[in-house]
């Protein structure tokens, strides 16, 4: 692991000269009249966000790419912060009256004497490159994306004869963003985002089944590799067919091997969420005032960071401008730090971990995860699921949900097996798994040397806003979790 | 009838521009859609502001349908400059894509008799919503929250009262032409407690409309919010086993939705429902009644004409357990060679039944009532479902200890068969508006 970079973010740097939104009009001058009416009212600290998103989405349906969606954002966000305090405003004019109006809105959050704002602004320089990217996504031209859908399609339903249906979707972004505060800082990145999703419906016997095999990076199209193309379509028709001969799972308390991957979406929802400091702030997480303690056996270590190159969770930046490294959620079984914004370390007097983030110009940050997951233990994955009488093995999933403070979350297992006197068995599907946070870390014995951070198209939401995050996780042996299978009697 | 308040001249010069530049630029059919919503809110914490929002946001949507081929495009940026050469780069991008000749705007004749009905979309007083009356109201609700039975176990208390108005206008170059203005008003409570074994449990209650009148004393959702989080306190699971389940109305919709999406004539054409094919077929038991009803004054999912333009009318989809109809859009209905309904839900309208959430719950006796789910997943291509959920034991006809961590799990042609008991109650706070519903032998999940 490398350590986090260091950005200069002190007023040494250039001074603010053509930036991305240049070409929108946004000059240094609105950047300054717009932070000195924010802060008109006595607020502590502004902000201006500034976005340009530009997606499309190709859809492949029946045989051929037949749909196409476009997408263009435009906007600026203004927030004012005092205290805890936070106003918010945006407009998508992006003319230098119509973004001062929205400075003012924000500015009356605070109700004090005007605050003293930046009267020269500064380019952070020396930004990782963490999504280089040989062409932007919105230079890449359909005629370019478009055989790659057919191409999966024809190899997918000559993969089998049973496969009845593929959807092909495949998305691509790119996102200008700029970030102007109140102590003259002005930082810019451009970031990339594309993900490949290939669904099939299979028929057998008068029975019909689903499945869905999808990855996601901030990359080019380069990411699509001949290697990771055969995975998917591989992939996406096994992960279909064996639930034909699937059975349904017990219902009840059991052990639970988690293969290594995907299963991250344990950590995301026992124990992330419950992480972000403003939840603590609040005191509304379970995770409240337990930092330092012992919280899961020595060989569990949990970390969230922004750095894996290309990742779906990365960023060179977090969206509040602040730099992003790795923060350790638990050290050797102890509750380290939470994940915090420039306002939840302020409140805790510590420094920011990068992890303030928004959806859009349309959101004000919070504390929000990156790629979350668990570094590799001592234990082998075969002598993990050797050690299992009776209970469930777990590869695949498609969605998680937690509540912050009683900790209670689940996840939904898509693919899996059931684990019988030590030996993976028979399949299962569809099964939901509901524990509670902290009661799981502390069942989690055996965690094995084979990390693997997962590429899925994983989207976190929290108070009404989606962000891109990234998730992995060793194999891993839960004792004990409640199974939501079919209970007999 | 009221007289309705038009949307700006400016709004419709947008769209029909856009309409003429796309038809310049060589599509052949377009429907343009621009809309303005201005949202603002306040919410409170523990005391004091937490955070003001207060944004109005634009956007153009555009329908391209192009030598045959089909592409939709929005933007945000409604500047004049950029707006044209978002539209050609937009119809160039529709000419790469392959032909599909089920691509159409609807039948001009199905835009016909459109219903004038005064749904009460906009409340006229919306501007008498002040930044210090949703500051009183936030505070209020707080108050509320802290003044029931013990309060003293509460940590924190969030409020927030919001209100929107949008503009909405729509016009395809095949004669149709509609518009909407609403608004919409909402107050919430949430309120976090502690347990004694560490779980900080949280809870809230809402209200809110379309009126300002519809958000009512913002009181009783302040204490109903404290007093459904303290009766979270010690919460456990009890022993898996199939029981009755009693579904709060106001957490039904979860339930109704795995019901819903298989509808949808898209899920049928591509092979991802288990409802096709069963058209006049028994799905549920006879008190399986619920019809798509757009027509409902002041209803979250009221509407004159559905997203495509197609005029509303109420859509019986289960009458007596059986399935009367689908959820059919232009295009897939003609892939399926139905006609089209609407492509979208607006409200339901349930057959209700005379009991109250109170007698049904005494009527099972033992059971379990759910009020909310967590997590958990429905598979529309085989209606297996697993979901996670929190209650309370039914015991002896009454509520008894609190239960989390539990989750249920069967299929939904099983599901809908064990439907018993059908409450008075439809929960008015959403377009689904489903009363408390009673299921006999569900299997549950837990110890």
């Amino acid at each position: 692991m490398t350590p986090p970079p260091s950005i200069s973010s002190d007023l040494k740097g250039p001074t603010l000269g053509p930036t991305y939104f240049t070409a929108f009009g946004v000059d240094e001058r609105l950047i300054r009249e717009a932070l000195s009416d924010a802060l008109s009212q006595g607020g502590e600290y502004a902000d201006l966000f500034f976005q340009h998103r530009v997606a499309h989405n190709f859809v492949l349906e029946d045989g051929s790419v037949n749909r196409a969606f476009k997408g263009t954002e435009l906007g600026v966000g203004v927030r004012v912060v005092k205290g805890d305090q936070t106003g918010y405003a945006f407009t998508e004019d992006l003319s230098l009256e119509s973004v001062r109006e929205a400075a003012r809105t924000a500015a009356t959050i605070a109700e004090g004497a005007r605050t003293g704002a930046p009267q020269r602004f500064h380019m952070t320089t020396g930004l990782p490159s963490r999504y280089a990217t040989a062409r932007r996504w919105d230079n890449v031209r359909p005629e370019d994306k478009l055989p790659l859908l057919t191409g999966l399609n024809d190899r997918t339903f000559s993969m089998n004869d049973a496969i009845r249906k593929v959807n092909i979707t495949f998305a691509d972004e790119m996102s200008a963003i700029l970030i102007a505060d109140s102590s003259g800082r002005v930082v810019e990145d451009i970031q990339p985002m594309t993900l490949l999703y290939l669904s099939c419906v299979a028929e057998k016997n008068g029975e019909r089944e689903q499945n869905t095999y999808g990855v996601a990076a901030r990359q080019d199209m380069s990411f699509y590799s001949k290697d990771r193309l055969d995975v998917m379509v591989r992939e996406a028709v096994d992960r279909t067919m064996i639930l034909f001969d699937a059975v349904q799972a017990p219902a009840g308390e059991m052990p639970v091997v988690l293969g290594a991957g995907a299963s991250g979406i344990l950590l995301h929802e026992a124990i992330g969420h419950g992480m972000e400091a403003d939840f603590n702030r609040k005191g509304t997480s379970i995770y409240a005032d337990k930092i330092g303690r012992k919280v899961a056996q020595p060989f569990v270590n949990i970390v969230d960071e922004g750095t894996q190159e290309g990742a779906r969770g990365s960023i060179n930046i977090d969206d509040e401008g602040n730099a992003v490294g790795r923060t350790n959620l638990v050290e050797n079984g102890v509750l380290t730090t939470y994940l915090h914004d420039t306002i939840s370390a302020k409140h805790y007097g510590v420094k920011p971990t990068g992890n303030g983030r928004r959806e859009s110009y349309q959101f004000a940050p919070l504390p929000r995860m990156r790629s979350t997951y668990m570094l590799p233990g001592p234990h082998k994955k075969e002598e993990i699921i050797a050690s299992v009488k009776k209970g469930l093995y777990c590869s695949n999933f498609t969605n998680g949900q937690v509540q912050i403070g009683a900790g209670d979350f689940t996840f939904y297992v898509k693919n899996g097996y059931l684990i019988e006197d030590g030996k993976l068995t028979k399949p299962i599907k569809d099964v939901n798994i509901i524990g509670n946070g902290p009661k799981v870390l502390e069942q989690i014995d055996m965690v094995a040397d084979d990390l693997t951070i997962d590429q899925g198209g994983w989207t976190c939401g929290k108070d009404g806003q989606s962000v891109p995050v990234s998730q992995g996780i060793p194999t891993v042996r839960v004792a004990s979790i409640t199974v939501g299978g079919r209970s007999e009697r | 009838m009221t007289a309705r308040e038009a949307v700006p001249e400016e709004f419709r010069s947008i769209a029909h521009d856009a309409v003429d530049a796309a038809l310049k630029a060589g599509a052949q059919s377009v429907a343009a859609r621009i809309a303005k919503v201005r949202e603002v809110g306040v919410q409170w914490r523990d005391g004091q502001i937490e955070q003001v929002t207060e944004s109005t946001t634009r956007g153009l949507g555009l329908s391209l349908y192009v030598d045959g081929r089909f592409a939709s495009v929005s933007t945000s940026d409604l500047r004049s400059e950029a707006i044209q050469p978002f539209i050609a780069d937009a119809v160039a991008m529709t000419r790469t894509l392959s032909e599909d000749p089920f691509r159409a705007l609807p039948d001009p004749t199905l835009y016909a008799d459109r219903p004038t009905l005064d749904l009460e979309f906009a409340d006229p007083a919306y501007g008498a919503m002040t930044a210090a009356r949703r500051r009183d109201l936030a505070r209020a609700i707080e108050d509320a929250a802290r003044s029931v039975a013990k309060a003293d176990r509460i940590l924190s208390v969030t409020t927030s009262v919001s209100d929107s108005r949008s503009e909405m206008f729509r016009v395809t170059s095949n004669g149709f032409e509609g518009e909407r203005i609403d608004t919409s008003f909402w107050l919430s409570g949430s309120v976090t407690v502690q347990d004694d074994d560490g779980r900080r449990p949280e809870e809230g209650d809402t209200s809110g409309g379309r009126f300002i009148s519809d958000l009512g004393d913002p009181l009783p959702v302040g204490r109903s919010s404290a007093e459904r989080a303290l009766a979270r306190l010690g919460a456990g699971k009890v022993a898996s086993g199939v029981m009755t389940l009693v579904l709060d109305n106001r957490a039904g919709g979860r339930f109704v939705g795995a019901l819903l999406s298989p509808l949808a004539a898209s899920a049928i054409q591509q092979r991802r429902s288990f409802l096709e094919g069963r058209a006049g077929q028994v799905i549920g038991s006879p008190l399986l009644s619920v019809a798509d009803e757009p027509l409902i004054p002041r209803g979250f999912g009221s509407r004159h004409f559905d997203g495509e333009g197609l005029s509303a009318r109420r859509l019986p989809l289960f009458e007596a357990g059986v399935l009367k109809n689908f959820y059919v859009d232009t295009y897939y209905g003609k892939k399926l060679r139905m006609p089209p309904t609407t492509g979208s839900t607006s409200n339901l309208d349930w057959g209700l039944g005379t009991k109250s959430q109170a007698e049904l719950i005494a009527e099972a006796g033992e059971g379990v009532f759910v009020t909310g789910f967590l997590g958990g997943n429905s598979n529309g291509t085989t209606g297996d479902y697993s979901l996670g959920i929190q209650g309370f034991m039914i015991r002896k006809g009454t509520l008894a200890e609190p239960v989390a961590e539990m989750n249920i799990s069967g299929t939904q042609l099983d599901l809908w068969k064990r439907l018993v008991g059908v409450g008075n109650d439809p929960y008015e706070y959403s377009s689904m508006r489903t009363p408390t519903l009673v299921f006999e032998g569900v299997s549950f999940a837990g110890v």
